[in-house]
C-alpha cells in the first residue's frame, strides 16, 4: 500500500518537473499566424512578417516635439525700446527635469527642457541689442543658462546655481559677438546636464544684416538611454531620421542657411556632410566671409557655424554625418529640392 | 501500549491543510493589499537572446524576457547600426515570454556580429556572436550525418570497451576490484565534467533568472534520486525477471551513460551548428578515445554474470546501444534546435545518472568485501581511472 503510494508521488513529480521543462524548452514555438506585414529594409527590399515592425525610420511615433517646426522657429523675445534707444528683448525661460519624452518610436527617455522642448528655444537677437532673460528653475536639481558669448562674469550661469522648485534669476547682457553660439546649463555633474537635454541656441545677426535666404537651425544631438557614456541615437534636432522621413523641403536656385550646432556628448568629434552640393562655411559665423567651400566639416563639442549653399537641380539629396555610425544610428536627412518656380532651371545651358 | 486515542481522519486532513492555507494568505496578501509593502527598489529590465540563426539575408534572434517585469522590445541592431526588424508574434513580451525578432541583414559567413535589443526605457541589451554560420536545416543528408558522427562517437566505442569483458572475467577478486574502482574514476570524472559543462553553458547562454547553478544542482539530485529509486527496484525484482543482478547493474550503468552520451552529442551537434567544424572534428575524435573508457565500465559488473560470453552477446550489443545511441539523438537536437535551457537539463540528467551508478559500484565492492573502500586495487583504481579520463580529456 505504502509502496504504491509512494511510487504515484515519484510519478506525480516527474510529470510535473518533465511539463515544466517542456513548457521553458519550447514556449518560444508557440507563436500564432496573423495577418502578414510588410516593411521595407534599408537596402530597398520588402519583408513580409505575421509580427510587428520595429523600425525608427519607416513607423510613426506621436512626438511631443516636432523637429519641423523648430526647424524654422526663431524666438525674437519680447521686444521694448530702452531711453538709449537700445532694442531690449526679454525671455522667459522655464528649466524641468521631469519630462518622459519618446525620443525614437517605443524608447521613452527623461528628457531636461528648457521650456518643455530639446533643444530649447532658438534666441535671435542682433548685434548689441539687451538680452534680459528671466529665468525660472521648475525642476528637482539646481539649474543654470550659461550663455557662450562675451558677458559680464555674473552673467555666465557657472557660479549663481538657481535653487530647486521655482529658483529665479535674471540674465541680462548685450547680444555678442556676431554668429551662431550654443547655450546650455552648467551645473555640475556638467555631462549629465548637457546630455539630458538642457542646451540652446543662441544666434546674433550683423547689424547690416545677411542675405536674405531661407534659414533653418539644427542641433546635432544624442540620447544615452541606457547610461553607458555612449549614445544610442543621434539626430539633427533630436528626433532620429526625423528628416530622411520627413525629408525638408527647400526651392533650387534659393540660398539656404543652416545654423549648425553640435551638442553631441561623448563622441569627441560630429561631422556634416552634404550631398549633390558644396556650401559655404563660417566657423562660429563670426565673419561674414566664408572660410571653407566644401561638403564636409568636422564638429568638436559645442563647435558650430553657419552654412550657406542653392541647389541647382531639383531632387532628392541626402545630408549626414559622415562618420557613418552616426548616421546608421540617426544623424541622416534628406533635402527635397524643388523646382524654383521663379527661375527656372531650363534657363540653364550646358557645355558652353 | 494501547493506542486507544485514534485521531479522526478529519482531524488528521484539517491539520494538515491549515498551514497551507495561511500561506496561501499570506502570499494573497503580499501580491494584493499589501504590494506596497514590498515596493522598494528599481526592478530592472531583462532580456535574453537564447539564440541567434543566421539564414538567407536575415538573422534571426529569439529573445526572452527573463527580467521581473514586462518590457517592450523597440528596435534591433546590428554591431550598433539600427535596422529595421520585425517581430513576431508581438513587441510585447510578458515574463519569460518569447519572440522571434528578423533582422533583415546581408551577413557575411565567418565574420563577427553583435546583435543589439532596445527596450522602452532606452536599455540596449547585445549578444556577441564569434562567427555567423548559416543555421543548419535538418535535411536528410545532414540527419545522417549526424547519424554517423553519432554513431562514431557513441556506439562504436562502447563497443570496442566491451571487447574487454572476456579479459575482465579472467583476472583476480582483487583485479575485479581494481576494475571496478577504475570504472568509477571514469565515472567520477564524467560527472564533474558534465556539471562543469552545464555551469559553463548557464552562465554563458543562460539568462540569470534562471539560477543556472540551482537548475543545475536540482535537475542532478532529481536525476540521481529518480534513478536510484528506478534502479534499486530493478535489482530487487532482478530475481523475478530474467536479469541477473549483474546485468541488471550494467544496465544501469548503460542507462547512465546513455544520458551522458546525449549531453556529448548535444556538445557535438552545438558545435557542428556554430560552425566550429575544425573544433568538432577534435571534438569527435576525443570523445570517440574517451567513450571507449566508457565501455569498460558497463564491461566491468557484467564478469561477475555467470552465463557464457556466447550467450550474453545480444545483451552486449543491447547494452552498448543504449549507452551509445543517445549520442545520435544528442548530436540532432544539439544541431538543429539548440536551447541552453534544454542543454544544461540534459547535462545536468546525465550527472546525476553518473553519480547513481557511481555510489551503485561501491556498493556493489562492499558486499564483495572491501567494507571501507580502502583497499590498493579500489583506491588505484579511482586515481587511475580519473588520470586516463584527464588526459584523454585534453584531447577533446
Amino acid at each position: 500500500m505504502t509502496k504504491s503510494r509512494s511510487s504515484v508521488m515519484i510519478m506525480a513529480i516527474s510529470v510535473f518537473f518533465v511539463i515544466s521543462i517542456t513548457y521553458f524548452v519550447f514556449a518560444g514555438d508557440i507563436s500564432a499566424q496573423s495577418e502578414e506585414k510588410s516593411f521595407v529594409t534599408h537596402t530597398g527590399g520588402v519583408i513580409m512578417t505575421s509580427g510587428e515592425v520595429l523600425d525608427p525610420l519607416y513607423t510613426s511615433a506621436t512626438m511631443d516635439f516636432d523637429p519641423m517646426e523648430y526647424l524654422r522657429t526663431f524666438d525674437y523675445g519680447e521686444v521694448s525700446t530702452l531711453p538709449d534707444g537700445t532694442t531690449l528683448r526679454e525671455y522667459t525661460i522655464v528649466a524641468e527635469d521631469d519630462k518622459m519624452m519618446e525620443v525614437s518610436p517605443g524608447v521613452f527617455y527623461n528628457v531636461w527642457t528648457y521650456n518643455g522642448s530639446v533643444p530649447g528655444p532658438t534666441i535671435r537677437a542682433t548685434e548689441g541689442d539687451i538680452i534680459r532673460i528671466n529665468f525660472i528653475n521648475d525642476g528637482s536639481k539646481e539649474h543654470t543658462i550659461h550663455f557662450h558669448g562675451i558677458h559680464p562674469s555674473e552673467m555666465d550661469g557657472v557660479f549663481e546655481p538657481v535653487g530647486r522648485n521655482g529658483g529665479q534669476f535674471t540674465y541680462e547682457f548685450e547680444a555678442g559677438p556676431v554668429g551662431v553660439h550654443p547655450y546650455h546649463c552648467h551645473i555640475m555633474p556638467l555631462e549629465e546636464h548637457i546630455v539630458h537635454g538642457l542646451y540652446g541656441v543662441f544666434i546674433v545677426d550683423p547689424k547690416e544684416g545677411r542675405a536674405s535666404a531661407d534659414e533653418m537651425v539644427m542641433v546635432l544631438n544624442g540620447f544615452d538611454t541606457d547610461f553607458d557614456t555612449e549614445n544610442n541615437f543621434y539626430a539633427a534636432n533630436t528626433i532620429p531620421f526625423y528628416y530622411q522621413h520627413h525629408p525638408i523641403q527647400i526651392n533650387a536656385e534659393e540660398l539656404i542657411r543652416i545654423y549648425v550646432v553640435n551638442m553631441v556628448e561623448f563622441d569627441p568629434i560630429n561631422n556634416f556632410h552634404l550631398h549633390g552640393n558644396l556650401y559655404k562655411y563660417y566657423p562660429t559665423g563670426t565673419d561674414i566671409v566664408p572660410s571653407f567651400y566644401t561638403d564636409m566639416i568636422t564638429l568638436s563639442q559645442t563647435e558650430r557655424g553657419i552654412m550657406e549653399f542653392e541647389y541647382q537641380y531639383p531632387g532628392n539629396y541626402l545630408f549626414h554625418a559622415h562618420k557613418v555610425e552616426f548616421s546608421e544610428k540617426g544623424w541622416i536627412g534628406i533635402f527635397q529640392v524643388h523646382e524654383n518656380k521663379e527661375q527656372k532651371i531650363e534657363e540653364v545651358e550646358y557645355g558652353r | 501500549m494501547d493506542v486507544s486515542h485514534k485521531p479522526s481522519k478529519g482531524k488528521m486532513i484539517a491539520s494538515g491543510i491549515i498551514p497551507f492555507i495561511f500561506l496561501v494568505i499570506l502570499t494573497g496578501y503580499i501580491f494584493g493589499p499589501g504590494s506596497e509593502l514590498l515596493d522598494l527598489g528599481v526592478p530592472l529590465p531583462e532580456i535574453s537572446m537564447e539564440l541567434v540563426n543566421f539564414v538567407d539575408s536575415e538573422i534571426q534572434v529569439t529573445v526572452r524576457n527573463t527580467g521581473p517585469i514586462p518590457v517592450e522590445v523597440v528596435m534591433a541592431d546590428i554591431n550598433d547600426r539600427i535596422q529595421p526588424a520585425a517581430i513576431e508574434p508581438d513587441r510585447f513580451l510578458e515574463r519569460y515570454e518569447t519572440a522571434l525578432v528578423r533582422i533583415p541583414f546581408e551577413w557575411n559567413e565567418a565574420e563577427p556580429y553583435i546583435i543589439g535589443l532596445t527596450i522602452d526605457d532606452g536599455t540596449r541589451f547585445e549578444k556577441e556572436i564569434e562567427a555567423a554560420a548559416p543555421a543548419l536545416k535538418p535535411d536528410f543528408e545532414l540527419v545522417g550525418l549526424f547519424a554517423v558522427i553519432g554513431t562514431y562517437v557513441g556506439i562504436i566505442p562502447v563497443m570496442i570497451g566491451l571487447l574487454w569483458l572476456p579479459f575482465i572475467r579472467r583476472i583476480s577478486k582483487s583485479k575485479y576490484h581494481f576494475f571496478l574502482a577504475l570504472t568509477v574514476g571514469l565515472l567520477l570524472f564524467l560527472g564533474i565534467d558534465a556539471i562543469e559543462e552545464a555551469l559553463v553553458v548557464s552562465g554563458e547562454n543562460l539568462a540569470g533568472s534562471f539560477n543556472g547553478v540551482l537548475l543545475t544542482v536540482t535537475v542532478t539530485v532529481l536525476s540521481f534520486l529518480g534513478l536510484y529509486y528506478a534502479g534499486q527496484k530493478l535489482i530487487n525484482n532482478s530475481q523475478l525477471s530474467r536479469l541477473s543482478k549483474p546485468i541488471a547493474i550494467a544496465l544501469m550503468i548503460a542507462i547512465g551513460i546513455g544520458l551522458h552520451n546525449f549531453g556529448e552529442g548535444l556538445a557535438i551537434g552545438a558545435a557542428v551548428g556554430l560552425g566550429s567544424i575544425a573544433f568538432s572534428t577534435f571534438l569527435i575524435v576525443g570523445f570517440a578515445l574517451h567513450n571507449t573508457t566508457e565501455g569498460i565500465a558497463i564491461a566491468g559488473p557484467l564478469s561477475k554474470d555467470k552465463t557464457s560470453t556466447r550467450s550474453l552477446i545480444g545483451k552486449l550489443i543491447g547494452l552498448g546501444l543504449i549507452a551509445g545511441s543517445p549520442a545520435i539523438f544528442g548530436a540532432w537536437i544539439g544541431g538543429f534546435s539548440y536551447s541552453p535551457f534544454s542543454s544544461v537539463v540534459f547535462l545536468a540528467i546525465g550527472a546525476g545518472a553518473i553519480f547513481q551508478v557511481i555510489v551503485v559500484i561501491f556498493r556493489m565492492i562492499r558486499e564483495e568485501g572491501d567494507k571501507n573502500l580502502s583497499s590498493a586495487s579500489v583506491v588505484s583504481g579511482i586515481s587511475i581511472g580519473m588520470l586516463v579520463m584527464y588526459l584523454t580529456s585534453i584531447l577533446v
